[in-house]
C-alpha cells in the first residue's frame, strides 16, 4: 500500500517538473528580445576574444570595433601615395594610372567591375551612372552623371574619389580593395563613353 | 475719357509687365532649381546654413560683396582667387583651401542668374504638423500583446480552488447547524487537504490513470522543450530571436526601398568567414548628407553621430570620440562550429535570403532559420553544387564525373563532396 503511494508521488513529482520546464522554455520563447534558454552559455558567449565584442582585460575595457592602433598594417594593405587634399586629387589625375593589364582582358575587368558597381555604387549613381539611383533622390543633390559633367574625368581621379570620397560621397576604401577599385574604374570608364576632345583650352575636365 | 483709357492701359501694361517679370522670375527659379541640383547641391545647401562639403547658402547675399562678385566666383573661382580679390582669398582660406569646381564653359551668366534666383526664393514650407502626425500614426504599436493564456488558466484554477473551499466551509457550517437543531453529533472541522486526500484514496484507479497520462504528456513536452534549448528559432510559430537594437535600423528601408545591396554594408561577406557588421564610417557614406530619417527624424541618426563624434552643423569630426555601436548579434553559432560566409556565398552561390529570410521586408532583423545542426545537414543533403562554370570545382567535377561514369541521374549534392564530414565544421 505504501509502495503504491510512493509511485504515485514519484510520477506526480516528475510530471510537475516536466510541466515547469515546459512552462519555462515556452515563456523564454515568447520574448523576442531574449534568445531563450541556452545550453552551456559559455559555448555561445565565448571567453576568447571575438570580433565586435567588448572585453575587459586587467580592468581595461577593450572594444574590438575601435580604430586600429596607429602604425598597424592590415594584411594585404597597399600604400596609396596621394594625400586626401585638392593637390593630391589633381596629382592623381595626372600621374595615377590603372595598374591592371587592360590590353589582355579589359572586358573581363569591366564585367567584374559591373558586378561590383551593382553592389557598391548603383544605389546612388544609378544603373547607367546617370546619378538616378534610389538613394540619390534623398541626397541634397544627385551625383553628377558619368556621361555628363564627369565625361572626361581621368582614371586617377576616379580612383582617388573612390578611395577618399568626393563631395557628398564618402570613402569606400574600407569596403573595396585597390584591385576592386581599379576594376570599378574600368566599368566607370565604360559608362563615361568615349572621351570628347576639349573644345577650348580651358579646363572642361571638372573636379567635383 | 481717352486719357483715362490711356492711363488704365498704361497701368495694365505695367501690371502685365510686372506679372510677366514675376512669372519669368519663378520660371527662372524653377530652371535654377534644376541647375542648382545638377551642379551645386552636391556640396551646398541652398536654403539653410547647413555646412556640407561647402557652406550652406542661406543669407549668402548678405555675406558676399555686392555686384557681380558672386557670378564671377561661381563661374571661375580660381581666377578670382588668383586675381587677389580680398573676399575670395579670405573664404578660400576659411574653408580649408578646398577648391570649388570651376564652371567656366559649363554655366553661362544666364544660368548663374537662374541659380542665384533659386537661392533667393525661399522654399515653400510644407506644414510640419501634418507631416509629424502621419509619422506618428505609422509608428508601430508594439505593446498590444494580450495576457499570456497560461496565466489566464492558472488564475482560473486559483479562483476555482478558492470557490471550492469557501463552498465547502459553507456546506459544513450549514450541515452543522442542521445537525445541532436535530441533536446529532457535529461533524468535526476538516481541513481542505484532508478532504482532498480522502477523495483521492477513494478513487485510486482514476487518479493513477490520470497521473500516468499527465506525466507522459509532461515528459513528451519536456523532451520537445529540450530541443528548443539553445535554438533561437521556434519551428511552430516560425518566430525567431528579434532583439531590439541600439539603433532602430530598418532593413526594409535600406535594402528594400533604397535598394542598397546587402554587400554594401556587409562587405566582408565575400572575403571572410564573417559577413561583417558595418563600422560607423560606412553609415556615414550616406548619413553625412542624409541627416533625417522618414520615421524617427534626427533621433536615430544622431546616434551614429554620437558614435563617431560627427557634428552635423559644421560637418566636422571630433577624432577623440570613439564609441562603437554595440549591435546585438542575432545569428550566433557555438564556438565549436566553423561556418564560412565567403565559401557559401562565393563558391556555393547561396543567396543571402536562403538563410536570413527576406530582410527587405523586415523593419527589425529577425532570425529566420533555426541554425541547428539538423538544419545544416538537411540543406547539405539536398542542395546540389553548382559545378558547371564554377572554376573552384573544375578538378573535383572531373574526378566525380569519372567516378560516377555510367550512373544514371546522379546528383552532386554537398553531401557527395564531403559536406557531411564531421571535420568540415567541427575541428
Amino acid at each position: 500500500m505504501k509502495k503504491y503511494y510512493k509511485t504515485i508521488k514519484l510520477t506526480y513529482a516528475i510530471s510537475c517538473v516536466a510541466l515547469l520546464m515546459v512552462g519555462f522554455s515556452s515563456c523564454g520563447k515568447k520574448d523576442e528580445n531574449s534568445p531563450g534558454v541556452e545550453f552551456m552559455p559559455d559555448m555561445y558567449r565565448s571567453p576568447s576574444l571575438e570580433y565586435y565584442s567588448v572585453h575587459t582585460v586587467d580592468g581595461d575595457t577593450l572594444n574590438n570595433a575601435m580604430k586600429p592602433v596607429s602604425g598597424s598594417v592590415a594584411r594585404g594593405y597597399l600604400p596609396y601615395a596621394y594625400p586626401n587634399t585638392p593637390e593630391g586629387y589633381e596629382k592623381a589625375g595626372l600621374d595615377l594610372h590603372n595598374p591592371l593589364n587592360s590590353e589582355l582582358n579589359r572586358a573581363d575587368f569591366e564585367k567584374e567591375g559591373e558586378i561590383l558597381f551593382s553592389k557598391f555604387c548603383i544605389h546612388c549613381h544609378g544603373e547607367a551612372g546617370a546619378g538616378d539611383g534610389k538613394v540619390s533622390a534623398k541626397l541634397p543633390g544627385p551625383p553628377p552623371a558619368y556621361d555628363g559633367p564627369l565625361k572626361n574625368l581621368p582614371e586617377g581621379k576616379i580612383f582617388h574619389s573612390i578611395t577618399y570620397g568626393k563631395g557628398t560621397m564618402g570613402s569606400h576604401a574600407s569596403q573595396l580593395t585597390q584591385e576592386e577599385r581599379w576594376k570599378l574604374v574600368y566599368y566607370v570608364q565604360k559608362l563615361q563613353g568615349p572621351k570628347i576632345a576639349p573644345t577650348d583650352s580651358s579646363k572642361i575636365v571638372t573636379s567635383r | 475719357m481717352n486719357n483715362q483709357v490711356g492711363q488704365i492701359s498704361i497701368k495694365a501694361l505695367i501690371a502685365l509687365f510686372f506679372s510677366v517679370l514675376i512669372c519669368s522670375n519663378i520660371l527662372n527659379a524653377q530652371d535654377g532649381e534644376k541647375l542648382f541640383k545638377q551642379n551645386c547641391a552636391v556640396c551646398h545647401s541652398a536654403h539653410t546654413d547647413q555646412m556640407s562639403t561647402g557652406p550652406g547658402l542661406k543669407g549668402v547675399f548678405d555675406r558676399v560683396p555686392k555686384g557681380d562678385w558672386i557670378t564671377k566666383w561661381i563661374i571661375n573661382n580660381e581666377k578670382l582667387i588668383k586675381s587677389g580679390d580680398a573676399y575670395a582669398t579670405k573664404i578660400y582660406a576659411q574653408y580649408g583651401k578646398a577648391a570649388m569646381t570651376v564652371f567656366e564653359g559649363q554655366l553661362n551668366e544666364k544660368d548663374v542668374e537662374a541659380i542665384l534666383n533659386y537661392i533667393k526664393t525661399p522654399p515653400v514650407v510644407v506644414s510640419a504638423a501634418s507631416g509629424n502626425t502621419s509619422a506618428d500614426t505609422s509608428e508601430p504599436s508594439e505593446k498590444t500583446n494580450g495576457i499570456d493564456p497560461l496565466f489566464l488558466i492558472l488564475g482560473f484554477i486559483v479562483v476555482l480552488i478558492i470557490l471550492l473551499s469557501s463552498l465547502r466551509s459553507v456546506r459544513t457550517s450549514l450541515q452543522n447547524s442542521n445537525n445541532r437543531s436535530e441533536g446529532i453529533e457535529e461533524i468535526p472541522e476538516q481541513t481542505f487537504w484532508k478532504e482532498v486526500k480522502a477523495w483521492l484514496s477513494g478513487h485510486r484507479r482514476l487518479v493513477g490513470v490520470f497521473v500516468i497520462i499527465i506525466s507522459f504528456i509532461g515528459m513528451k513536452s519536456c523532451w520537445d522543450a529540450c530541443y528548443n534549448i539553445g535554438v533561437y528559432y521556434d519551428y511552430k510559430t516560425q518566430k525567431g530571436y528579434k532583439p531590439e537594437q541600439p539603433i532602430k535600423f530598418s532593413h526594409k528601408l535600406h535594402a528594400g526601398e533604397n535598394e542598397i545591396a546587402c554587400q554594401y554594408c556587409h562587405s566582408s561577406v565575400e572575403k571572410s568567414r564573417h559577413a561583417g557588421i558595418p563600422s560607423v564610417n560606412i553609415c556615414m557614406n550616406c548619413h553625412k548628407a542624409i541627416q533625417k530619417g522618414p520615421q524617427y527624424g534626427e533621433k536615430e541618426i544622431a546616434k551614429i553621430y554620437a558614435a563617431n563624434g560627427f557634428d552635423p552643423k559644421t560637418a566636422t569630426y571630433d577624432n577623440n570620440i570613439q564609441n562603437p555601436l554595440k549591435w546585438i548579434k542575432i545569428h550566433n553559432l557555438p564556438d565549436h562550429v566553423y561556418f564560412n560566409h565567403s565559401q557559401h556565398v562565393v563558391v556555393g552561390k547561396i543567396e543571402c535570403t536562403t538563410c536570413h529570410g527576406n530582410l527587405k521586408e523586415m523593419t527589425v532583423a529577425e532570425q529566420k532559420a533555426p541554425l541547428t545542426m539538423k538544419w545544416c545537414i538537411e540543406c547539405h543533403r539536398k542542395t546540389e553544387v553548382v559545378m558547371e562554370g564554377n572554376a573552384y570545382y573544375d578538378r573535383l567535377h572531373k574526378a566525380l564525373k569519372e567516378k560516377y561514369a555510367g550512373v544514371q541521374d546522379v546528383k552532386f549534392t554537398v553531401e557527395k563532396i564531403g559536406g557531411l564530414e564531421c571535420g568540415k565544421c567541427h575541428y
